[in-house]
């Protein structure tokens, strides 16, 4: 195993781990905490892949931005372990068998797709770099690109109307 | 290319000209409500004026963006729907202190849709999705004083995104499988190996989520509930019917391949949606609860119609919603006046308005009447092609277990009638005077249920425009 | 001539052709953890001891002046004391992120000097985004920072964090877009691509008057993103206790106070080299011979004095202006900054392309 193989089961490991920790946290400001492990584990993914642009773009968006403003309404709401809603055993038993069936029928799906001759290009490609992908954004993808900033605007004018009442 | 542009996108663009004209007016003019919603309403006619002229076919930016005759006719409905719409909402809009923002969003979320639509890639597909879902949840909250009114935008906005994540995961998986993102590409490489096909699932479960088919129903009713009329008539027919178009376009050209795997799933939740929405829809005692789970039965049937996957299930299709923007607007239309002046939405409500207003009793008769799909009515029509499009397959349980359905929806659609025409209220809604637009929105509403059945041109246009395999 | 750039060359050169390269990697990056760490402690107790001095000669009084030859080694005395002091864990606090808290501060704050240049060739690691690297880091120490005031369990804590995190998350974003427009003039986001481009002269000066504006805006921005008087609500002292670090004592209380002094430098780092050229040294166009006697400086004199210079300014803010209250704050960002920066940008963008700059 060289480094990049050890780095990625590594952050495979930490980001399923930490996903995983998201769910079963008791306490919500420990699972957003979880959650922004498991942003930085992703990111770490993107960097592995020569993606630097962007890794960093996910850790700013959301473990800076986003995150932060989820941990704030938790802390000023004053979430806690004792006000999570606890459900049913039986409920948390039909969740776990439905989720488990959704894994197992995942993982054989993966099992037989064709990954043949189709290997990550680690540290090679370079569609991650912040050129590249402007020159893509700009070129191949200029419709849903600008479409997005459409969405922005009416998301914007959406929250304006709400907050002001 | 250039010009190209300009001709093949005109409707995406005449909206955006729109869109910008209000957004620009909301800043810099102080106009009245009135003058504002007529300037809205012309230019939204204008809009719709626009549609019929000066189209063209083509794809554009690498087959990102697609147009053919039958997309701008899909589009066209969309306008038509739209426009009614706006007409409807105009009592309770006059009383609003955001009239402007609500044309904004209302217009983004059809660019959504028309975006959604003609998109020939899944990332212009998803961001159209995305576009049409966002200001629409803004919009259940324009009743914004009514606490119902944030829990129908929450509730909406907790459904999308969960079915925009189940479809992001689906269209992640197809990009990993094939390693294109183009419809036309992408075709040729689904080969039926389980990865396609749970990658279909995905997909499958966040378009049922959007236009509820019955696993994916649960948000439907209360969101319907809590959200302004105006918003609910929008959800029910504009955005479900959006929905519809692009579902029947992808399965018919993307996922041709595995057609046998996708005939299943269709015809299970085809019975079931009917089943469920017909025999909830029995129980409902609000109006616009009443009218979310009939619906739901509509698109059951519209299931039907599409596991025939022939050139009459699409033409059926496009047909079917044409119909159901003019009857299911008008069943809109009339509650949304009620709702608007005196605020009784319960079925109770109802009972002895034909005393009081002979004229909207007839108007919701009628509608109801294309609703279950009474002879002379459009609604007629569109169920029979429908059904026969589903007959085509040899499969005669669904068909069976529709009629059967049919029937027992006129039990419940009757029961309103009844209560409108028959039933003795102490205090019955009182007389309303009706505004000219709603007028306008309600000739338009039952001459198009009235005409387009019989009209027999209608849908020879939609078939000669419509495709199958 | 005199250059660190030698000095880390002849470094390398040994550990690779003693060691294997997995061992000389692994010996690298121990040496450069020590400097940093060794970096950190001498820039608490310089900067430390700056801001009492700064404070003193503002206020016309002497400072500390018993400890050491005139006051010098108060800092260190100071230090000594804190390390002592017993660290207290409240009640009522969650101990496990109460405790992570300040290390997630200050691993943020070490993080942020990976791309830095120091001086000529004396950079951690060069990276293709390293502004945006910059930017993405320290927006992480926000929730550090969150993390310590919900954790304490103290509702002026929680304030202090709530504040500073709508501060820092507002303020980031025109400190973001003046970034931005420098980059938009070098044409690149590694840092030393954006020093290279300075060799005719800084951007302040080259960039005309929306370089100006920029750099304006950058240090307003910085200031309030490093919680620095007059955005200093976070921890106003006269209605807040101490903001989010009220619980905390002896070292933990160490770890913020040093984060974030470190921030401050860090900052006025990111300014120098974005706006004053880093380690270039003053260059005025053609001037051959002015340019060559500039050089003789070495050019990590030249990064730590423009440092120092931006660091005075920051720290010179704090005794002239009164503290702003938080809807003056959110209002000066919102609707003052960030329209100004966008414009600004644009503007920016427009002598970029045109390629009007000197």
């Amino acid at each position: 195993m060289d480094i990049s193989q050890v780095l990625f089961y590594a952050l495979s490991a930490m980001a399923l781990g930490s996903a995983i920790m998201v769910v079963i946290s008791r306490n919500p400001v420990h699972s957003v905490l979880w959650l922004i492990i498991t942003f930085f584990a992703i990111s770490g993914h993107y960097i592995l892949m020569n993606a630097q642009f962007l890794g960093i773009v996910n850790l700013i968006v959301y473990a800076g931005a986003i995150m932060v403003l989820f941990l704030f309404v938790i802390m000023l709401m004053n979430l806690n372990a004792e006000t999570e809603p606890q459900k049913n055993k039986w409920l948390k038993l039909a969740g776990v068998v439905a989720g488990g069936c959704l894994l197992l029928v995942l993982v054989a799906a993966l099992k037989q797709a064709e990954v043949k001759g189709k290997v990550a290009m680690l540290e090679t490609g370079d569609i991650g770099l912040i050129r590249n992908l402007g020159k893509a954004l700009f070129t191949d993808f200029v419709v849903p690109f600008e479409i997005s900033s459409i969405l922005f605007l009416s998301a914007m004018v959406g929250a304006v109307v709400i907050g002001k009442k | 290319m250039l010009s190209d542009f300009f001709i093949l996108m005109k409707q995406e663009l005449v909206i955006m000209v729109i869109i910008f004209v209000l957004l620009l007016l909301k800043i810099g003019a102080d106009m009245s409500n009135e003058k504002m919603m007529n300037l809205a309403n012309g230019l939204l006619l204008l809009n719709l004026a626009a549609g019929f002229t000066g189209n063209q076919p083509g794809v554009l930016f690498n087959e990102m963006y697609v147009t053919n005759p039958l997309i701008v006719l899909e589009k066209n409905i969309l306008n038509l729907g739209t426009l009614i719409i706006s007409l409807q909402s105009f009592s309770w809009l006059k009383k609003h202190d955001h009239v402007p923002e609500f044309y904004v969003l209302l217009l983004c979320t059809l660019l959504g849709m028309f975006f959604m639509i003609s998109s020939g890639n899944l990332i212009l597909f998803y961001i159209g999705l995305e576009l049409s879902s966002i200001p629409l949840a803004t919009m259940a909250n324009f009743d914004l004083a009514a606490k119902r009114s944030s829990e129908a935008a929450m509730k909406f906005i907790m459904s999308s995104a969960f079915a925009s994540g189940l479809l992001l995961f689906g269209i992640s998986l197809l990009y990993g499988a094939t390693g294109t993102l183009t419809f036309s590409e992408m075709t040729a490489l689904i080969t039926g190996s389980p990865l396609h096909i749970f990658a279909f699932v995905l997909l499958l479960a966040g378009f049922a989520f959007k236009i509820s088919v019955v696993p994916f129903h649960l948000w439907t009713a209360d969101v319907y509930e809590g959200a302004p009329v105006a918003v609910t008539s929008w959800l029910s027919v504009v955005s479900k019917g959006s929905v519809l178009f692009v579902f029947v376009s992808v399965l018919y050209t993307v996922f041709k391949p595995i057609a046998g795997n996708w005939y299943n799933m269709l015809f299970l939740l085809s019975v079931v949606t009917i089943l469920i929405g017909n025999l909830f829809a029995i129980r409902q005692n609000n109006i616009k609860r009443f009218l979310a789970f009939s619906s739901i039965a509509q698109i059951g049937f519209i299931l039907v119609g599409i596991t025939g996957s022939s050139q009459v299930s699409s033409a059926s299709v496009v047909y079917f919603v044409l119909i159901y923007v003019f009857s299911n607007l008008a069943a809109f239309g009339v509650v949304a006046l009620v709702s608007a002046v005196t605020g009784r939405e319960q079925v109770s409500d109802y009972k002895g308005f034909y005393k009081t207003n002979p004229v909207l009793s007839w108007v919701l008769t009628i509608a109801l009447f294309s609703l279950a799909g009474v002879p002379p009515t459009a609604g007629f029509f569109g169920k029979f092609f429908l059904l026969m499009a589903g007959a085509g397959k040899g499969n005669y349980i669904p068909i069976t277990i529709a009629a059967l359905n049919m029937i027992l929806s006129f039990y419940y659609y009757l029961r309103i009638v009844k209560a409108v025409f028959m039933d003795a209220n102490e205090q019955p809604i009182e007389r309303l005077t009706i505004p000219a637009y709603s007028k306008l929105a309600m000739f338009i509403c039952v001459a198009g249920i009235l005409i387009t059945g019989l009209a027999g041109f209608v849908y020879d246009y939609i078939y000669a425009l419509s495709f199958g395999f | 001539m005199f250059s660190l750039e030698t000095i880390t060359n002849s470094i390398q050169q040994w550990l690779y052709s003693t060691f294997n390269p997995t061992m000389a990697l692994i010996l690298e990056c121990a040496i450069v953890m020590l400097l940093v760490i060794g970096l950190f402690a001498v820039l608490g107790l310089v900067l430390v001891l700056m801001e009492r001095k700064v404070a003193a000669r503002m206020q016309i009084r002497l400072g500390p002046n018993r400890v050491g030859p005139r006051g010098m080694l108060q800092t260190a005395a100071d230090t000594l004391k804190l390390m002592m002091k017993e660290g207290l864990t409240p009640d009522g606090a969650d101990k496990f992120l109460f405790n992570l808290a300040p290390f997630i501060v200050m691993i943020a704050a070490m993080l942020i000097m990976a791309p830095i240049a120091f001086a000529k060739g004396f950079q951690i690691w060069d990276i293709n985004i390293g502004v945006l690297y910059v930017s993405a880091v320290s927006s992480v120490s926000v929730i550090g920072i969150l993390m310590a005031g919900w954790a304490s369990n103290n509702k002026y804590s929680l304030l202090g964090a709530m504040r500073s995190g709508a501060q820092i998350v507002s303020y980031e974003l025109s400190a973001g877009l003046s970034i931005i427009s420098i980059v938009v003039l070098a044409g690149s986001l590694q840092v030393s691509d954006i020093i290279a481009s300075q060799q005719t002269g800084w951007w302040l000066f080259r960039g005309h008057i929306p370089a100006l504006i920029a750099f304006v805006i950058f240090i307003i921005a910085v200031t309030a993103e490093t919680n620095r008087a007059p955005f200093d609500l976070a921890e106003a002292e006269s209605e807040l206790t101490a903001g989010f670090h009220t619980e905390y004592s002896g070292m933990r209380f160490a770890l913020f106070f040093l984060a974030e002094y470190i921030n401050i430098f860090i900052v006025c780092a990111i300014g120098a080299t974005l706006f004053l050229g880093g380690w270039m040294p003053l260059h005025i166009g053609n001037w051959d011979d002015f340019n060559r006697i500039m050089d003789y400086i070495p050019s990590s004199l030249w990064f730590l004095g423009k440092t120092f210079c931006l660091i005075f300014l920051i720290m010179w803010f704090r005794w002239t202006f009164p503290r702003l209250r938080v809807d003056q704050l959110l209002s000066l960002e919102w609707k003052y900054l960030l329209p100004i920066s966008m414009f600004n940008l644009l503007l920016i963008t427009l002598i970029a392309i045109m390629g009007w700059h000197f």
